[in-house]
């Protein structure tokens, strides 16, 4: 019986340790030249040793090897996303050290940053809810950025929208609002905009349906 | 004659001094047959069958995937693009792993505005649209852009997708 339990652990146990390296090679396998793949396993490798996502790396290698992205620039910006990832897990740590950075944190915190959110304003929306899923709340701030609206005051309306009650994807529609605002003719400035849409707090109007075209 | 008959009755009721059955059991004995082996289960045993059983429940018992965080469910999605002349628009991105030929965008009356509606996985995903099978194409109507990452300057759109059904 010993033996045969012994067979079964070997068996087993490599498997464990190989599972999440063998999701992303699973994925990859065909879809990415084989002259990439051991480079990104082993940025997968490191991924999975740092205790970081690995979904977003295995993406970036298919968009990469989707788009005829060659070899050397594919893996540059596997390993790129990897590096993102690193900081958004030292901003998750340092914003919820309550509790180990689930990787869905450090998943959203990441893209957002990708998309301009400064590290700061990330971690207020962490701070903000630390018990609600962050893609919401990173988003809307990301919004407000991009759309040239000041950071802090962006993030000051979306605490203070939480602090009324607002959550999940009701914050984008705050983000939405303040956009509208400041596209109103007449020229708003964006502070006037954000006060505009800091009045009309909780009510900020829910997203019209599209008709299909 | 009635005499006879008692003492035989009496006789088959009385047991006989050696069993048929000790008979057989004692003949057993005397051959001498090699006793069974007693398999002897020993804690470390019990210990790794059990750590055995327990790896391969977790191995082999298929799990539903875990949802990410903010996302229940799914959502619709709409992609309209202005493409004159164009053959073929189709949507790749994150939502489909980057894969040509699932999503494919439609122009019926070939004005040259294609679109489609699709149901995705709630939460953000990036895509772009790809033209005539060849031209990537990012979508100037999402509202939300972040670079690709590959050094050419070239930025996917970002959608983010609404749960059909608030959590």
């Amino acid at each position: 019986m010993t033996r045969a339990c012994f067979v079964v652990l070997v068996a087993l146990v490599p498997g464990t340790v190989g599972a999440a390296q063998g999701t992303g090679a699973t994925k990859l396998a065909g879809r990415v030249p084989s002259q990439a793949i051991p480079a990104i396993d082993s940025l997968i490798a490191v991924a999975v040793a740092e205790s970081l996502p690995t979904e977003p790396l295995v993406q970036k290698a298919l968009e990469g090897s989707a788009k005829g992205i060659p070899t050397d620039r594919l893996v540059t910006g596997v390993r790129r996303t990897l590096g993102q990832l690193r900081e958004a897990r030292v901003l998750v740590a340092r914003a919820l050290p309550q509790q180990p950075p689930p990787e869905g944190h450090v998943a959203a915190v990441a893209a957002a940053l990708a998309r301009g959110l400064p590290a700061p304003i990330a971690e207020r929306m962490l701070t903000m809810a630390p018990a609600d899923a962050p893609e919401p709340a990173l988003h809307a701030a990301a919004d407000l950025v991009a759309h040239r609206f000041n950071p802090d005051s962006a993030a000051d309306l979306l605490v203070e929208a939480h602090a009324m009650g607002l959550r999940g994807v009701r914050l984008l529609d705050v983000a939405t609002a303040a956009d509208q605002e400041l596209q109103r003719q007449g020229g708003r400035t964006p502070s006037d905009a954000l006060a505009r849409v800091r009045a009309m707090l909780p009510n900020v109007p829910a997203p019209k349906v599209a008709a299909k075209p | 004659m009635n005499d006879r008959l008692d003492e035989a009755i009496e006789l088959l009721k009385t047991p006989p001094a050696v069993s048929v059955e000790a008979r057989v059991m004692a003949e057993v004995r005397r051959m001498s047959l090699p006793a069974p082996k007693r398999r002897v289960v020993t804690w470390p045993r019990v210990a790794m069958l059990a750590l055995a059983a327990g790896l391969a429940a977790i191995l082999l018992v298929p799990r539903p995937p875990r949802p990410l965080p903010g996302d229940p469910g799914q959502g619709v999605a709409q992609f309209v693009g202005h493409f004159p002349g164009a053959r073929s628009v189709e949507v790749v991105g994150s939502f489909n792993n980057w894969s040509r030929g699932i999503l494919h965008l439609r122009d019926d009356d070939h004005d040259g505005i294609w679109h489609a509606v699709a149901m995705l996985p709630a939460g953000q995903h990036e895509y772009m649209f790809v033209v005539d099978g060849e031209r990537w194409v990012t979508d100037p109507l999402a509202g939300r852009f972040v670079d690709d990452g590959f050094g050419a300057g070239r930025e996917n759109s970002v959608l983010i997708v609404r749960p059909a059904v608030q959590p």
